[in-house]
């Protein structure tokens, strides 16, 4: 995975993890740029205008599960119906606490989604994902 | 839950109330039957007939009923009773024959008790009667008033009683045809009684079923919110945890972050050991067919990641006989390899200078059998029972909860299965797991 532009997108509620995912991201030079999104609804209201600029879309997306008013579930609900050149162009990963296995089995029987990972993002974990 | 009411309660609540109308009846019927004597003395002046003998039968019947209010003795004297009245009667009218037919009104009477017996009694005295009075008259004797005629010829004597023997068997017949059929109804009411009260039961059993298969629900919904929340904010403080092992740092921060990792860790290993026992003691076995081989990549991927800087690595060794698939529910058998492999890893040897954990899976059609075997620490013989106890530990360097082993035997015979410890301290420990196919 070394893709031109390392621009990536995390969405979670919880300041504190978005913070921890942006440092851990930079520090190791896995990302040039995190866009950090409080709410789902904040991140599709990103992603839905940039169908006309692609370069400018994040070609990974940390997505987090439990979330107040909308889900990470409800989130790939929408992101469905979003244009093609956007979903082509994206890969999502759940990065969440939750342990459940019916939120791990719902994650990869979604087809956008590419992993489940389990929180904190460490830089054990991001080197996997080189 | 028994039954309220039993057959044989329902069964002499209902006699009794037979015999209660019946008792009431009797009452009427031995008024009518004294008053009846009383209008008959008119006739032949037989007064003190009429109020002597009849008089001396209610007495008679009163008394025993009231003497032996239990017993149904008072039953058979009032048969007696509507004999004596046939006597008597036949006697007032000086032998007319009509009154002979007050036997079988007596005999009909009877019936409304359904007992048949009670016609017996009557019978026998009617006979005694017969014979009695037929005798004396044709011996001649006056005033005997047994019958108009001069006397009675054998022929018609025979005829007499054999109809009267009819009558009484008749009424007989039905009386106990009527206890019979009362029976049946009774039966009848009480299976459909019990019928009902069954479908009551049913359906209390199905709504209180449904209650807590709903609390039951709403129950795993808290623990899971309860879990995330608790979760949540440890995950974000070892996420903060491991930024600050990217830096550089003083070595006495460094070891003061290193204390407060494994505290989190701790905590964060409790809250998943508490979710993983009520999860177990709560969901029903989800059965599905389990790959080991992916099973046991997924728990070892999940531990990667445990090891401290003072533990080495731990190799995982396994060995999958494969071939015949194996069902049973992947969720609890991933609970208890990662309980079981993450023991060793946590209670290595660090005299060894090979530290590994082997899982060996053999699968038949009926059954598995897994076995963990390391090299590590050991457990001395005098705790092999006791490690798998609720919140029991070994030592006080013991890291865990006190929940993992116990965890695992809880789930293992949720599986139907059986877990069996062999261990010698600095030799290592062998889990021999047996768990049952449950491809069926």
């Amino acid at each position: 995975m070394e893709p031109k532009s390392r621009k990536v997108m995390v969405v979670d509620d919880n300041q504190i993890d978005l913070y921890i995912a942006e440092m851990v991201m930079k520090t190791t030079k896995f990302a040039d740029e995190v866009i950090c999104m409080g709410s789902a609804r904040q991140a599709l209201d990103y992603l839905k205008p940039l169908h006309d600029r692609p370069e400018e879309l994040p070609y990974l997306i940390f997505l987090d599960i439990n979330m107040p008013e909308m889900t990470g579930f409800d989130f790939l609900n929408e992101y469905k119906n979003l244009p093609e050149n956007i979903r082509k162009k994206c890969i999502i990963m759940m990065l969440t606490t939750s342990l459940d296995e019916n939120d791990r089995k719902l994650a990869e029987e979604n087809v956008f989604v590419q992993r489940f990972l389990n929180k904190p993002l460490d830089k054990d974990k991001i080197a996997q994902l080189k | 839950m028994t039954l309220q009411t039993t057959y044989q309660d329902m069964h002499d609540a209902y006699l009794l109330q037979v015999k209660h109308k019946s008792d009431k009846l009797m009452n009427y019927f031995l008024f009518s039957f004294f008053t009846a004597g009383l209008g008959l003395a008119v006739f032949y002046d037989t007064w003190l007939v009429a109020i002597g003998i009849g008089g001396l039968s209610l007495v008679a019947y009163y008394a025993t009923k009231w003497l032996l209010p239990d017993s149904d003795a008072y039953q058979y004297i009032v048969s007696l009773v509507f004999g004596i009245f046939m006597a008597q009667y036949i006697y007032q009218m000086h032998g007319l024959f009509e009154m002979h037919f007050i036997a079988f009104i007596g005999s009909a009477i009877l019936i409304t008790y359904q007992n048949w017996k009670l016609q017996i009694p009557l019978a026998a005295l009617v006979i005694v009667h017969h014979a009695t009075f037929g005798y004396l008259q044709y011996l001649g004797y006056d005033k005997v008033y047994f019958t108009q005629l001069d006397y009675m010829t054998l022929q018609t004597f025979i005829i007499h009683g054999f109809l009267a023997t009819i009558v009484f068997f008749i009424c007989g017949l039905w009386a106990w045809q009527m206890k019979k059929q009362t029976e049946v109804q009774i039966e009848q009411t009480y299976e459909m009684g019990r019928f009902q009260e069954e479908q009551a039961q049913r359906n209390a059993l199905l709504q209180s079923n449904e209650e807590l298969r709903k609390s039951n629900k709403e129950l795993d919904r808290f623990v899971y919110s309860v879990s995330h929340d608790l979760r949540a904010p440890l995950s974000s403080m070892l996420g903060v945890v491991g930024l600050c092992e990217m830096g550089e740092m003083d070595p006495f921060i460094e070891k003061n972050v290193s204390l407060l990792k494994s505290s989190i860790k701790k905590l964060d290993g409790f809250i998943i050991d508490i979710l993983d026992y009520s999860r177990n003691s709560r969901l029903e076995v989800d059965t599905q067919e389990v790959h080991f081989a992916d099973l046991l990549t997924d728990v070892c991927n999940n531990l990667k990641f445990m090891c401290t800087e003072d533990q080495r690595k731990v190799e995982v060794r396994t060995k999958i006989e494969n071939g015949i698939a194996f069902h049973s529910d992947r969720s609890r058998l991933s609970i208890i390899l990662n309980n079981l492999i993450s023991n060793s890893i946590r209670y290595q040897n660090p005299q060894e200078a090979d530290p590994f954990v082997e899982v060996s899976v053999a699968i038949t059609a009926s059954s598995a059998d897994i076995r963990i075997t390391d090299n590590g620490i050991g457990i001395e013989s005098k705790n092999h029972e006791k490690v798998f106890s609720m919140f029991y530990r070994v030592s006080t360097q013991s890291v865990g909860s006190g929940l993992g082993l116990y965890i695992v035997k809880e789930t293992v015979e949720k599986l139907n299965g059986v877990i069996k410890l062999e261990s010698e301290p600095g030799k290592g420990t062998v889990f021999n797991i047996h768990l049952p196919n449950l491809a069926s």
